[in-house]
């Protein structure tokens, strides 16, 4: 990448100078930050901090196992208004967060093939060997640039306005903020190409579409697959979050499980996302090694 | 042995604002097998590029294989001449990721056009030729072996097997055993004549001993210009000598310069 270099912060005087500068702004922050007496920490949170990792600690879904099968609730004057059986609530919770979750994956899936089939003629016009014209470059490159900038939950929120809530919010959102990123992937593992391979189907006088598919494509295949899985991985992790926005899927049992308090259950729903990440991630990575 | 192959006119080739190929007037026949040699920065490369089209002159006439290639040539009168036009060149030209079959059959791109040449569908007859080429190089055994796993020298035969399939009219090698051990690189050279029989060959090389084996005729290239052009049996150290040396010591040719063996001689008795 040829990034023009900050002036004066090579060497070890402008290290040493960059660490000053930066000890200054923490400082400066966290000085504000006092003076302005916004640094407290509420009025008892030990307590609170015992009291919510307690409740953390006993996630709902255990109820299925061990949950009372005649809770009664009684009224003030004893009552009693209704019998519930916990594990029958929290076993019908539980099918409910198995259809938030496949709407999840859905989402990161549909979001990330469209994003990549999005970034893949973008990335083609901004990599530099490939030498599109030169202001169509800087353009498809600037674009690209504002929309990995651009949070997918922004993203979300301005298509739930024109698409309406629901899962397709979610997968727009997810495609246009990681086609930002695709594009930026898939231009690097173009640039990375070995120019005399291309050169020399070129050279037996083949033309150009046969120069893509058989110099071109062969040689970047594995890198924007991994790219994609890479990426595919970040989204199923972005869009738990796009239920806040009324997207649909795991985030909308987040936004239900804060609202009411209901840390048990949010600890349910915490569990299923990370068991989700890693185990994608564990498959992910497994197929990226097999391909390069 | 009359028609010629290669007819080069008043030529001058620029790069970064100075002529870095002129050469007045220059024929190859039809048939002949001529080496180039010459330092590093000679134009050695820029010769070879400029007869497939990938270097413009910017005087001058080129003529290759009975076309002209002028200022602006088409892109199909390039891609028709390229297919006529065999290369093999130093180091990383094959497709790293494809077979070696595969990289065999992109020899036959240009006669295998539409789809079979985009999805590498390419004709049994294809096939059979490209799977012969490897059994005349000796790398049939490893026809399913991805191209990045060979060694150098299998990578050259591979290259050869290429030209082998694309069958072209002239054959231009660019220091094709730069980074072969001799073994290899005379094996390479074999195999590189054998496929070059009946067709006009065009090879840059350093190493001497391997011009007889390549070459009837030796054109020795200086700053651009041609110093001579003489046939194999009349190029001796003497004249070889005198091509490598650099213009600023006349004396003596730059291995004798004494520092210089001085300091090889302190590296090569370092234990």
């Amino acid at each position: 990448m040829a990034v023009r270099t900050l002036p004066g912060a090579s060497g070890r005087l402008g290290f040493l100078g960059l660490t000053l500068a930066y000890t200054l702004l923490v400082a400066v922050c966290l000085g504000s930050l006092a003076q302005e007496d916004e640094l407290s920490l509420g009025r008892n949170p030990w307590a609170n901090l015992v009291k919510t990792a307690g409740e953390f600690a006993r996630p709902s879904f255990l109820d299925v196992w061990f949950g009372e099968t005649q809770l009664e609730y009684r009224s003030d004057d004893g009552r009693v208004l209704r019998v519930e059986n916990r594990r029958q609530v929290e076993a019908d919770y539980l099918a409910g967060l198995g259809r938030a979750t496949w709407t999840t994956v859905r989402i990161a899936t549909l979001g990330s093939l469209l994003g990549a089939l999005l970034a893949l003629p973008l990335a083609v016009l901004t990599a530099r060997n490939l030498a599109a014209p030169k202001p169509l470059a800087w353009l498809v490159k600037g674009i690209l640039d504002a929309i990995r900038s651009i949070h997918t939950l922004v993203f979300g929120l301005v298509l739930v306005g024109i698409v309406g809530l629901g899962p397709t919010a979610g997968i727009l959102a997810i495609a246009l903020h990681s086609s930002g990123t695709y594009g930026k992937l898939f231009a690097e593992a173009i640039e990375t190409l070995d120019m005399a391979a291309v050169d020399a189907v070129r050279s037996v006088g083949a033309g150009p579409v046969q120069v893509f598919f058989n110099a071109i494509w062969p040689s970047v295949l594995p890198q924007f697959v991994s790219s994609h899985l890479y990426v595919w991985e970040f989204n199923i992790r972005d869009s738990t979050i796009l239920g806040l926005i009324g997207a649909g899927g795991l985030g909308l049992l987040i936004t239900e499980s804060v609202a009411l308090f209901q840390w048990g259950r949010l600890a349910t729903v915490l569990i299923v996302i990370v068991a989700l990440v890693s185990a994608f991630d564990a498959l992910s990575r497994r197929i990226r090694e097999a391909l390069l | 042995m009359t028609t010629p192959s290669i007819v080069l006119d008043g030529i001058v080739c620029m790069a970064g604002g100075r002529a870095v190929l002129e050469i007045p007037q220059l024929n190859l026949a039809q048939g002949e097998r001529v080496a180039v040699v010459g330092h590093n920065g000679a134009g050695k490369s820029t010769l070879l590029r400029l007869l497939t089209g990938f270097v413009a002159p910017a005087h001058g006439q080129v003529q290759v294989l009975g076309r002209q290639l002028v200022h602006q040539v088409s892109a199909e009168t390039l891609r028709a001449l390229r297919q006529e036009v065999g290369q093999v060149s130093q180091g990383l030209h094959l497709v790293g990721r494809l077979s070696v079959l595969e990289n065999v059959l992109i020899g036959a791109l240009g006669r295998v056009p539409g789809w079979r040449g985009w999805t590498r569908c390419f004709p049994a007859g294809e096939i059979v030729r490209a799977e012969a080429a490897l059994q005349s190089v000796g790398l049939l055994a490893l026809a399913g072996t991805r191209a990045d796993r060979l060694s150098g020298g299998e990578r050259q035969k591979a290259a050869i097997a290429r030209l082998l399939v694309q069958a072209p009219s002239l054959i231009l090698a660019d220091e094709p055993t730069a980074a072969l051990d001799p073994s290899a690189a005379a094996e390479v050279c074999r195999l590189l004549v054998e496929a070059a029989a009946g067709k006009t060959l065009i090879t840059v090389v350093h190493n001497p001993s391997l011009l007889p084996l390549l070459a009837e005729r030796v054109i020795g290239l200086k700053q651009g210009r041609i110093a001579f052009n003489l046939p194999v049996g009349e190029v001796d150290d003497t004249t070889l000598m005198r091509l490598y040396r650099p213009e600023d010591s006349p004396q003596k040719a730059c291995w004798e310069i004494p520092s210089a063996s001085k300091e090889l001689a302190a590296i090569g008795s370092k234990p």
